[in-house]
């Protein structure tokens, strides 16, 4: 993992025994002046690369830890290693790739750009999601996209328990087995359209993908509180 | 919040396994530090048992220390004997196991309790950071295959030494668990466990844990049995590490509240509550992974370095 080439015009940032604060500044600096940014020996602390508000580069040489790159609005970040909790939380725009695994609640809340996971998600991965995409090459965990509003999650492995429970809008593809489907979730076929999006997606990002999707929408019975379904609600609640 | 860490050597030569936990025990301190504590595995058994007995904080030290140990030499040949920080670990030969000896000891006064028992394990632990522990006792020094650690945020009960992790599962040699989380059918397995004559010591909901793998073992459950169990059986929030003579494992609730991420190499098996520990402690080898909820795991060592049994 360590000894990741710069190329020309890369700025490296050593993360080692220095305050997260002071690395993030020394990134926002660099992207500031149009460089690209290797950022070495992360060793998985948190809170890296948040908040960057423009465009640019960011690679991690190795893994980082809870909410990198949360809040971001436009920068391009890639993780050699894994990622912890709240990957890309809150995100606006941009792409963060994650090479190795992702811990719980990857992508939560992002409103735009698109996340990616090489490996697995652990649990409630895209919750709350109000826009952009989630790309997971491997299998996600228990509850994902846990109350979504709006995006695309797509798995290429298998999904966890309660996939997609309660969510309001937005569309989940799964391409393996899905161990149960939460509340108020329907199971379709994806569209030719839709597949053919998904490949676009997956061969973007060079990712491996399944040959056939399924989507799940919200079955919108819980939109409204409706009397006469209150077994649906007691279950959702 | 609460830090938890295990290691796993997969060679059969002992490995520094005290120095890696206490690299990522300081790693995780910041979760939260009022009590640190490690229990470590040494390679082989050893000939005698270990008794890590805790002495009652008022009165006279020495002469608390007289009267356990003379109640030790009731129950087996006491070999050699050092009292440490609030702690006495005393040397036992051949003898009836662990409820044999927590009955001659504990009666001996309210306050005084086997902490544990073991002839592969030294299970220490005192209120304060993890830096702490290290100034108190050789923990850099130990070699062993294997060792799981704790380093404690305290939301509900009290800081003392008691109440600090890992907590022995009494009664079984060699078991011990560490816990991050909130137990939330605690009061209600401890009265049932309590009308069948367990004591409890703290107030501390982790120390349910251990009881409950003791009672599961009694029953006849092998440690996977009995994690796969727990998944069920306890409520609310935990991921907690155990660890036997030969094995270490974990179980996390269905909703994956707590961290968790293991990294597995050729040489080891790292577990954590997040990952910039491992990498404090190990560098940047292996791929760490996050599992889902309402999972459990047991690793064992290798065939050839694991003791037989006994």
């Amino acid at each position: 993992m360590s000894g990741a080439a710069a190329p020309a015009g890369e700025r490296i940032v050593d993360a080692a025994d220095r305050p997260i604060r002071d690395v993030n500044r020394d990134i926002r600096a660099a992207l500031v002046e149009g460089a690209a940014v290797l950022v070495r020996n992360p060793g998985a602390r948190h809170n890296l690369a948040v908040a960057l508000l423009g465009s640019g580069d960011v690679r991690f040489d190795g893994s980082v830890g809870y909410y990198c790159g949360g809040m971001s609005d436009g920068a391009s970040i890639r993780v050699s290693g894994s990622a912890g909790w709240g990957l890309a939380e809150g995100m606006l725009s941009g792409t963060v790739v994650v090479e190795g695994n992702a811990g719980n609640s990857a992508a939560a809340s992002i409103r735009g750009g698109t996340v990616v996971v090489h490996g697995d998600c652990a649990a409630r991965a895209g919750v709350a999601m109000k826009g952009g995409r989630l790309l997971i090459a491997g299998d996600a965990g228990y509850m994902t996209g846990f109350m979504m509003q709006k995006g695309v999650i797509a798995i290429a492995g298998n999904a966890g328990d309660a996939l997609a429970d309660s969510m309001y809008e937005g569309t989940v593809f799964v391409g393996g087995e899905i161990a149960s489907l939460g509340n108020d979730t329907v199971v379709e076929d994806a569209s030719d359209v839709e597949q053919a999006e998904l490949e676009a997606a997956f061969a973007e990002f060079s990712l491996p993908r399944p040959p056939h999707f399924r989507r799940i929408v919200s079955g919108r019975k819980l939109w409204n509180f409706e009397k006469h379904e209150l077994e649906t609600w007691r279950a959702a609640l | 919040m609460c830090g938890i860490a295990g290691y796993l050597s997969r060679r059969d030569e002992p490995q520094p396994v005290g120095r890696i936990l206490l690299d990522m025990l300081r790693s995780l301190a910041r979760r939260g530090p009022d009590s640190a504590g490690v229990a470590l595995f040494r390679t082989e058994p050893a000939h005698r048992e270990a008794c890590w007995i805790r002495l009652p904080e008022s009165g006279d030290a020495e002469a608390h220390e007289q009267r356990i140990v003379a109640d030790l030499a009731v129950v087996g040949d006491v070999g050699a004997i050092e009292r440490h920080h609030g702690l006495l670990r005393v040397e036992l030969g051949p003898n009836d196991g662990p409820s044999t000896i927590r009955r001659a000891v504990e009666r001996g006064g309210e306050e005084i309790e086997v902490v544990s028992v073991g002839r592969q394990l030294e299970l220490i632990k005192q209120v304060g950071h993890p830096d702490d522990l290290a100034g108190t006792y050789d923990v850099e020094g130990f070699r062993g295959t294997h060792a799981i650690g704790h380093t404690r945020l305290s939301t509900e009960s009290r800081v003392d030494l008691t109440h600090s992790q890992p907590f022995w599962a009494r009664g079984v040699a060699d078991l011990a668990t560490v816990h991050n989380g909130h137990i939330t059918n605690y009061h209600k397995m401890r009265r049932i466990y309590e009308q069948r004559g367990v004591r409890f010591f703290s107030e501390n909901d982790s120390e349910i844990i251990g009881v409950y793998l003791a009672d599961q073992l009694d029953r006849g459950l092998s440690l996977e049995q009995a994690l796969e169990a727990s998944l069920d059986d306890f409520d609310g929030s935990f991921t907690y590490l155990v660890a036997n003579g030969e094995s270490i494992g974990y179980a996390r609730d269905p909703f994956a509240l707590k961290p968790l991420v293991t990294v597995e190499t050729d040489d080891y098996v790292a577990i954590a509550n997040e990952e910039v520990a491992i990498r404090a402690a190990l560098g940047t080898e292996g791929v760490a992974h996050e599992p889902s909820g309402h999972v459990f795991r047991l690793w064992r060592r290798s065939a050839a370095a694991a003791p037989a049994a006994a």
